[in-house]
Formats: C-alpha cells, structure tokens, sequence
C-alpha cells in the first residue's frame, strides 16, 4: 500500500484527489496544517507527495526544500503557475516532476504511477490491474482481453477503449462525441467514419462472444451497449 | 541663428531710429557736418554688432535648443548655457521634466500592478476550473461533456488574457530553439480535442515528423492554437477537415494551416491583421475579440517567422508560417 500525501489547500481540489487515489488503492494523508507541512510530513512518511505551489504562509518550493532536507521521497508539484521559470525553480528545488492546473486526472494519477515505479521499481506497485465488468462479460483494458463465459479473445487498441466506455455506461447511452474524445486520447485523431468502423469491428467481435444486437445504435445520440448476454448464462 | 536675428531685429530698428533721431536734433539746431554724423552712426552700430555678437555668443545653445526640435524627452534638460535666460530657461525644463518624469513613473506602476493583480487572478481562477473539470471527470453526469466544454473555453479566455499580458514583457520571456513542429501541431490539437470533436471538424496532419524549425516552442504553440480555433470556428459543421500541411523550399520552411469554411471576404481581408478587427465573419460569430490574428501576427513579427493569409468568401482559408531556419 503506497501512502501519498496531498498538500493542496483547497479543500475541493484536495478531496477530489483524496477519493480518486483511494480508488486506485493508494493511502491517502491530506495536510489540514499549513503551518506544519513538516511535521505531518515526518509522522505520515509517505511515499509520494503531491504538492500545490501557491500555499497560506509558505509556498511550496520552500516545504519541497523542508521535506528534501529530510527525505528522498517522490515530489510531484500542482500549480497554476504554466511559467518556465517556475517549473524550473520546482525542479531545482528538488521536486520531480510538474503538473499545471487545470489538469486531467488521468495525467496526475500516470505521472504519480510513473514515479512510483521509477523509485520503487516496476513490481513493487501493488494497485490492482483496471477491470471493467458488466454481469459476467469482463474486460481486462490493460492487456487488451475480453472474456465471456471462460471464452478469451484479444482486442485492438481502439476496440478495447470503445468497448470499456460502453461496458461501464451499460445500458446508457454514449455519445458519439464522448467516444471519439476517448479515442482521441490515444495520440491519433480519429473522424467520424473511423469511429464508425471501430464500431463495426467490436460488434463483429461481440458476435464472436454470441452476443448479437448488443451494441445498439441510438440514432442522434450515439450508441448503448445492452446487457443481452445476461440471460444466457 | 535665424531665431535670434529674428528676435533682436526690433532691437536694431530701435537703435538706427534713435541715431538718425540724435542727428536729426543736432541738423535742426544747425550742426551741418555730415561725415562726422555718419562716423558716429558708424560707431553706434560698431557699438550694436558688438553687443549682438556678445549676446549670440552667449546664448547661442539656448537658441539653437529653442529652434531645433526635440528628439527625445532626455534632451530638454540638457544645458542651454550659462547665461541668467538659458539658466532660468534650464530650470523652468528640468521642472517640466521632473513632473513628466513622475507622472510616467506613477502611470507605469499602476499598470505594472494591473498586470501583477490581473495575473495572478487568473492563475487563482485555473483551482476552481480544476475542481470543476475534475468533477465533471469523475462524475456520471450527463452533463459533464457540455460543462467541460464551457470549461474548455474559459481556460481559452485565462490563455489568452496570459498571453496578451505577456506579450508586452515579450523580449525577456523567450527562449529560440529547435522546435518540432509536428510533436507541437499534436499537442496543440490535443488542447483543442473537444473543440474539433463539437464542431464535427477533424485534423488531417502532414507534418514531417523530422522537422524543426527555430522558434520559441510557448510562443509558436500559442500562435498556431489562434489559428487553430479559427479554422474550427469558421468551418464548424462543414465536416471538413483541417490540413496541417509543412514544406521546405531551399532557404526556409513552411507550414499552411488550411480550412474549407465560409472564408473571409475581401473586404475585411485587408484589415485583418488589425487588433479588435472583428469583421462581417467576427459579427456573425461569438467569441470573436478579433485579436487572435493579430497576436498570431505580433508574435510572429518578433519570433521573425513571416505570416500571411489567403481567402475566398466560400472556399476556406489559408495561413502560411515561414520559417527562416529549420533542420530536418
């Protein structure tokens, strides 16, 4: 269990990532005292801390030397301040690495995995493997694997990101603009009819699985996927 | 010169009526010898020669600073000689001087602090848009794509009001280097993935990945997103693409920013440029301040990049960057 200490001191920001570190099994120590970032430091001796810049009483360069003075722990700057200047002075004062508000969770929660990793190897992470599951149809995103029934079959890049937004909205609808947005993240711009072939290409996939008329096209808004292998277990 | 003969020319008027006057009351009481009468005009004007050249003499920078224009707001105060006038004259400067001076300083601070006050309040607004989008990231709420895209703009607004404050400072705050010019396009794209995706308008990249320009990497991607949101909004719902096109001639390297919206008609083509030139498109449009191309054209005057655009009511839009230098 990594513990990560939150020094943010707005109390929304700092709770929103509280609760998502938690859902990725980390341990959570949010600072209440800006006065004694120190001292909490010491008695919470995380792994990783997560530290705004601009603080009440003393900004976070100047604890990022504190805590340096003491530890080697993983520092991962947040601030609104997108200057150079300051994104070195993060880093000469021994942060390690840098993110500017307003940021994507899954870019805090990567880069905070990626240090992770870096000081306490690759293995040593111990949050579990993402799996998305709807009664009994699993979908394991990070080894691109589908499983139904003791069935197995690999699925490409696109198709699993599809598929593992339709799943956990199941029965909702998705639109089609918040599909291409998930596509998107994948470094290439997809339109509109790659979007459509990726569909294709799932719904012979899931027809490979028995399920027929799953993925369903809601005209105007985008597609669902019904849960119709439910009964058939 | 020209000035002081000017000045001084009652001065000898006077002085030759006072001579022929003296004579003419001796002539009247019957004095008759004439070359003596003109010797002592002679003399009297030996007399006032002597006099106005002293006095050239002595006030000849104070002249030459009265009739000569000032080029800049330091040269009033340097001297105009030691005579009482040019002395007084120096004074009565520096005074004018020193209020100007103070009224400028106090002019200066105030925008200084402006700018200090107006960045740091919109790096304060960029917690509540974390939050905001943060929520609306983990959160089901069916509402979350549109708030995020209001979201998405307002970050637009802070970037801009950023980067026009910064733009005054502009000669300390940039760093040339070798840029890549496709890995920047991705980025920029990215930053503007929502809007893409809403307006039904998708990139189509033809950059070659090998090359870089000399450019300062904030700046250049700063100038290319201005370009970007132009392109989206003016052909939004076309569900045409928008071509990212890079070229290299001998000497310099090119990158066309092309879409096939509405166009710009040729009269606003002009006047482009323009800061607050919104023009018939801008009217008809929101969001228009009419200052991204003109940031698009300030920023490139100073990097050295040339930029230019072709229109044609219907067609589209082009913008074409050069650069001077690049490597591949």
């Amino acid at each position: 269990m990594h513990r990560i200490m939150i020094c943010e001191d707005d109390p929304k920001l700092s709770d929103i990532l509280k609760t998502n570190l938690e859902k990725y099994g980390y341990d959570t120590g949010v600072v209440e005292d800006f006065g004694n970032v120190l001292e909490f430091f010491k008695s919470y001796d995380p792994h990783l801390v997560l530290m705004d810049v601009n603080l009440p009483k003393f900004d976070g360069f100047y604890w990022c030397r504190q805590i340096r003075s003491v530890s080697m722990c993983q520092i991962l700057f947040l601030s609104a301040r997108s200057g150079e200047m300051d994104q070195v002075m993060a880093l000469e004062y021994g942060g390690d690495d840098y993110v500017t508000k307003p940021f994507h969770l899954e870019v805090v929660m990567a880069k905070i995995r990626s240090q992770l990793r870096r000081s306490y190897g690759e293995y040593a992470t111990n949050t579990e493997e993402r799996v998305v599951k709807h009664s009994g149809l699993v979908l394991y995103p990070e080894r691109l694997e589908l499983e139904l029934n003791g069935n197995r079959s690999t699925l490409t890049k696109k198709e699993s990101v599809l598929l593992e937004i339709l799943l956990s909205e199941t029965p909702r609808v998705v639109s089609r603009e918040v599909l291409l947005e998930k596509l998107w993240d994948d470094q290439a711009f997809v339109d509109e009819n790659t979007l459509n072939v990726n569909i294709t290409r799932l719904r012979k996939r899931l027809q490979e699985f028995g399920i027929e008329d799953g993925l369903d096209t809601v005209r105007g808004s985008g597609y669902r996927l019904l849960p119709v292998w439910e009964n058939r277990k | 010169m020209k000035l002081f003969l000017r000045e001084h020319l009652p001065l000898v008027f006077l002085h030759i009526i006072q001579l022929f006057i003296i004579l003419l009351i001796y002539w009247l009481d019957g004095y008759r010898n004439l070359l003596t009468g003109l010797y002592s005009i002679f003399l009297g004007l030996v007399l006032l020669s002597g006099y106005l050249m002293y006095r050239y003499a002595t006030h000849k920078s104070l002249y030459v600073k009265l009739s000569s224009p000032m080029e800049t707001l330091d040269e009033s105060i340097h001297g105009g000689g030691t005579a009482p006038l040019s002395e007084a004259v120096d004074v009565l400067l520096q005074a004018q001087y020193g209020h100007y001076q103070q009224q400028l300083k106090q002019a200066e601070k105030s925008r200084n602090d402006h700018l200090a006050f107006m960045n740091q309040w919109v790096h304060q607004m960029k917690t509540p848009l974390s939050v905001i989008r943060l929520m609306m990231e983990e959160g089901n709420d069916p509402r979350a794509a549109s708030i995020l895209e209001e979201t998405d703009r307002l970050e637009k607004g802070f970037e801009t009001v950023l980067y026009a404050a910064r733009l005054e400072t502009f000669e300390r705050d940039f760093k040339v280097e070798p840029v890549n010019l496709r890995a920047l396009i991705e980025n920029v794209i990215h930053e503007n993935k929502r809007l893409f995706i809403v307006s039904k308008v998708y990139p189509d990249l033809k950059v070659d990945p090998g090359l870089s320009v000399e450019s300062d990497a904030k700046w250049l991607g700063f100038m290319i997103g201005q370009l970007v949101t132009n392109a989206i909004k003016y052909s939004a719902e076309s569900h045409q693409k928008v071509f990212f096109t890079s070229a290299v001639t001998g000497s310099e390297a090119y990158l066309e920013v092309r879409d096939y919206g509405i166009g710009i008609p040729l009269s606003d083509r002009k006047r482009i440029f323009q800061p607050f030139y919104t023009g018939d498109n801008g009217r008809q449009y929101r969001e228009s301040t009419g200052m991204g191309l003109y940031f698009a054209q300030e920023i490139a005057n100073r990097l050295g990049h040339g930029i230019e655009l072709e229109s044609e009511v219907g067609e589209g839009t082009l913008v074409r960057i050069t650069f001077n230098s690049y490597l591949t």
